[in-house]
């Protein structure tokens, strides 16, 4: 049994607990990413597995074998960092092969480990160069160049693209994942981007508070995420959330907003019984339509500002005197987006909340 | 709650830690030895100490040495003494340093300012048995430079180290002479802090360079002068009796003598080791007070501490 | 370079004067070193009679020659570079692996253990104690006492700890993951990361011993030990009593005035030859232990 298993894993500094008790399976081979606001503490979790945080309570295991007790070195995991934290002293081939140099490997299978991940990575020609001279990306992939090279069983990355302008970003996140393509080896990376997170993982884990929210492949989250939290994570712009009551008008559930606009809903499991309880709708900016699709009632609504995105458009409006957003395809033309006074929905892709609780009511997406 | 008990925790944490733990004990085991042992030895103050006894087996004599100490002609004076002495180069070696920082700051050929700085940042360098080789040789009276310039002016020579009423300005100026170049140092850091947007807006609006030095520089740097100034007050009994002890004689230990010089005569060269801890004591007292009032003074008024 | 004609006259008018004051001010400090080095190649009758001013009056090497031969002076220097090489290597020792650990966010107790170091710098027990403290250890009259009795600083330590404080986290934790116990850490990462504060501190000890002058006079009362600041103090001492007998041991060609000058010259050339190299770092150094947030 490979991978990494976390049982009920705790961290607690003084009486504070910032990580209560989080299972996590990750298979092998698996590129799992931990996503969540700052604060949430998935850098924290990614820390206990990387043995820089001492675990408070519960169990992690790696391959197999229990290493709460065993120090960083001897996990056989690699890590990438923030600030990538090259050696500035040494060069780029004395950083990748500092690790084995510590592990007093042979010199000439260091040279040959140094040189297979140069060649990897494209870093060949910039062997001979400290990290000052070296561009972002580079720098970046010389930090990779370091975990890989030790040949570990799990790679860790904490945040290692957020320091990285957009475009190179995208373009290093491209290589990341091929660079897993190839080498696969388990992963597990943390991020407060969920457009990373959505484009790398096998499966992502949605943290907030220190609790795990969801975890699930990126289209699960996205099509049918757990509770408002993760509506409102994961997708940009965000997930629209209107507060109301559950109402049935001629049998068919309706959620009726705080000035009695109306939003028709699909039929639902319990809804019935859930009759007058405070809810939330959520309609992603997406999903709304502008067409009358032939069912439901229209939604009244008040356009404020639009802004052209080029081929689409965001549409920023209120709807019972609450912000709600849509997006919607331009057709190369936005005039006609100001006169909009109402809309539909797809109710195929609207989702219920339990307004106390937040948790979803109503699940489509079966993945 | 945790799983673990307190020493369950305090040994998980050593098993993993313990270099560290090992990287400090030297640093500790010294600062025990060297520094926290003698003041364990400062009861002498309290005792009638005998070398044959030593620090523990002496008599405790109470507050014996504090009375006669107090009654003591030169104890007073030398305590006047470091009073007048620190209030008089604090009074005119403390702008110094500011002033000559402005000045530094108005220079606009680099290269001469760099000289100029590596020159008067010199002498905090030599050591104070140099620094009174050079005085007691500029001030002799009958090759020293001073009494050649006085001979000029038809003045007759005057033994300047031998008489009291020279003695402090003297000390004094030698001590700003030393000292002013390198202190300028935290000021020019502060003013090179000062965005440069400021004095092109003031250029812009039509301001001299008198005024921009006044209504820019001055007010930018305050909290660094008024922070040093805390800090100064603080160590206001910390005559460099090093330099005292190489220029004073008999003949000037009027205006000369200070708290430690006199600790130095009476304990170690007259070996009244209780009494001159005593002395010691009362002066580490004063001093650790007055350092630790200034200190959270200085945090107080701009959140930046010495420590 | 900024160009005069933009600025008003009264502007010219000040930074000109200013740059005469400085200059009067720059000059005021290095003429003592200049008059002093004039002195000690001066005859000693020349000096006697005060006539040397600025440049060496009646050339002669003759201080020099006194001062040379003087195996005494030979015997201190030596003394000087043992004291110097193995009080600053000391200092290193202790300072650097405790700076370390004091910068270290997982050091249990790490309030206190600052607080210990700290603490040594408001409150001294004085000169007696720690005189006392010397003898009782055996280290008067000893190499060792003087190396190792001087070699922790909480002023440097607390310079050192700031700046690996500064160095983020996480050089330390991928050292550790790559497989470096503590020692390799301190060793292979934050030392060459910390080369200007080390630097810095290797400089300060330089000077400090170099310039050690009152434990070693109360310290070693064997002249075989003693270091160039107390033998220079004591021929300071020794000579200027001489000149009231009329300067019956010299003859004309040096004086007291010259030999002190000569003896001045050679304790500040090593002096003289490191300041360049220092003055790179103390800048910065100053600043590093002075005041932090």
């Amino acid at each position: 049994m490979s991978g990494v298993q976390l049982r009920q894993v705790v961290k607690r500094y003084g009486d504070i607990d910032v990580v209560h008790g989080i299972d996590l399976d990750v298979a092998e081979q698996e590129f799992v990413v931990l996503v969540g606001p700052s604060g949430c503490g998935k850098s924290t979790t990614l820390r206990m597995i990387a043995g820089l945080e001492e675990i408070s309570d519960g169990t992690i295991d790696i391959d197999g074998r229990v290493v709460n007790e065993v120090a960083p070195k001897d996990r056989d995991v690699a890590m990438v960092f923030q600030n990538y934290a090259l050696y500035p002293h040494l060069n780029v081939a004395d950083n990748i092969a500092f690790g084995l140099r510590i592990r007093r490997v042979a010199k000439d299978e260091i040279e040959r480990s140094v040189q297979e991940v140069a060649g990897i990575l494209g870093l060949t020609d910039y062997l001979e160069r400290r990290p000052a001279d070296l561009s972002g990306g580079q720098r970046q992939r010389v930090a990779m160049g370091r975990a890989i090279v030790r040949h570990p069983k799990v790679f860790l990355f904490d945040e290692p693209l957020s320091n990285l302008d957009a475009q190179l970003r995208t373009q290093m996140r491209a290589e990341i994942k091929r660079l897993h393509a190839r080498l696969g080896v388990t992963s597990i990376y943390v991020t407060h981007d969920q457009v990373e997170a959505m484009t790398l993982a096998d499966r992502i884990v949605v943290m907030s508070d220190g609790h795990i929210e969801q975890i699930g492949t990126p289209m699960e989250l996205f099509m049918n995420p757990a509770n408002r939290f993760v509506a409102s994570f994961i997708g940009s712009p965000p997930m629209n959330q209107l507060e109301g009551q559950l109402r049935h008008v001629n049998d068919k559930p309706v959620a009726a907003l705080d000035d009695g606009t109306q939003i028709p809903l699909p039929s639902f499991k319990g809804a019935v019984a859930n009759e007058g309880s405070r809810i939330v709708v959520g309609i992603r900016p997406e999903d709304v339509l502008l067409q009358n699709p032939g069912s439901g009632d229209a939604v009244p609504i008040e356009v404020n500002l639009i802004e052209p995105l080029g081929s689409e458009a965001l549409i920023h409006a209120s709807v019972a005197n609450h912000p709600f957003v849509i997006k919607t395809d331009t057709y190369g033309d936005i005039s006609h987006l100001s006169d909009i006074d109402k809309f539909h929905v797809d109710m195929s892709r609207i989702k219920v909340f339990d307004e106390a609780s937040g948790q979803s009511l109503i699940s489509h997406y079966k993945g | 709650m945790s799983s673990l008990s307190r020493p369950q925790r305090i040994w998980k944490h050593l098993r993993r830690e313990w270099q560290l733990y090992l990287m400090l004990l030297p640093t500790v085991i010294w600062l025990l030895v060297f520094l926290y042992k003698p003041m364990y030895g400062l009861q002498v103050a309290f005792k009638d100490y005998s070398i044959f006894r030593g620090v523990a087996g002496s008599p405790w004599i109470g507050f014996e040495h504090f009375q006669v100490l107090f009654g003591n002609d030169q104890f007073i004076r030398a305590l006047k003494n470091t009073v007048i002495i620190s209030f008089y180069s604090l009074l005119i070696g403390f702008p110094m340093p500011i002033l000559l920082a402005l000045m530094f700051n108005e220079v606009l050929n680099q290269k001469f300012k760099k000289s100029a700085q590596t020159i008067v940042y010199l002498p905090h360098f030599i050591s104070s048995v140099i620094i009174a080789g050079i005085v007691i040789t500029a001030f002799s009276p009958s090759a020293g430079i001073v009494n050649t310039v006085i001979g000029w002016f038809g003045m007759d020579p005057i033994y300047f180290l031998t008489k009291p009423e020279w003695f402090r300005p003297i000390f004094i100026g030698t001590g700003i002479w030393q000292e002013a170049g390198f202190q300028s140092i935290v000021y020019l850091a502060a003013i090179a802090g000062v965005s440069p947007t400021l004095y092109e807006s003031a250029v812009i609006d039509g301001a001299s360079r008198w005024q921009m030095m006044w209504k820019i520089t001055v007010p930018a740097i305050l909290p660094t002068i008024i922070i040093m100034l805390i800090i100064r007050i603080g160590n206001i009994l910390e005559v460099s009796f090093e330099m005292i002890i190489l220029l004073y004689q008999p003949a000037t230990y009027e205006t000369a003598d200070v708290v430690n010089t006199f600790i130095f005569r009476q304990g170690i060269q007259a070996g009244q080791y209780d009494f001159a801890a005593a002395a010691g004591l009362f002066n580490a007292v004063v001093a650790f007070v007055l350092v630790i009032t200034a200190n959270s003074l200085s945090r107080r008024y701009s959140r930046v501490s010495l420590w | 370079m900024a160009n005069m004609n933009l600025y008003s006259r009264g502007d010219r008018l000040f930074v000109i004067t200013n740059m005469v004051l400085i200059g009067l001010f720059a000059i005021s400090t290095l003429y003592p070193f200049i008059y002093i080095a004039s002195l000690s190649m001066s005859s000693g009758f020349e000096a006697r009679a005060g006539k040397v001013l600025l440049t060496p009056v009646a050339f002669t090497l003759e201080a020099y020659q006194y001062v040379l031969s003087d195996s005494q002076f030979w015997i201190s220097y030596g003394n000087t570079f043992i004291y110097t090489i193995g009080g600053t290597i000391a200092s290193l020792a202790f300072i650097i692996p405790g700076a370390y650990a004091l910068s270290r966010p997982q050091l249990f107790g790490r309030r206190f253990w600052n607080l210990v170091v700290a603490f040594t710098m408001w409150f001294n027990a004085g000169l007696i104690p720690f005189f006392l403290n010397m003898k009782d250890l055996g280290l008067l009259d000893s190499y060792f006492g003087i190396i190792i009795g001087f070699a922790v600083n909480g002023f440097n330590i607390i310079l050192l700890r700031n700046f690996f404080e500064s160095v983020p986290q996480s050089f330390e934790e991928a050292a550790r993951m790559d497989g470096a116990n503590e020692f390799q850490v301190l060793w292979k990462v934050y030392l060459p990361l910390s080369k200007p504060a080390i630097a810095t501190i290797t400089l300060f000890c330089i000077v400090s011993r170099w310039n050690g002058f009152f434990w070693a006079m109360v310290l070693l009362q064997d002249e075989d030990k003693i270091p160039l600041q107390v033998f220079l103090r004591h021929t300071i001492a020794t000579l200027s009593d001489d000149q009231e007998f009329g300067n019956s041991l010299m003859n004309a060609n040096y004086s007291f005035e010259t030999v002190s000058a000569a003896i001045i010259v050679c304790s500040i050339i090593p002096v003289l030859l490191v300041y360049p190299f220092m003055q790179k770092y103390f800048e910065k150094g100053i600043l590093l232990g002075g005041v932090k947030e």
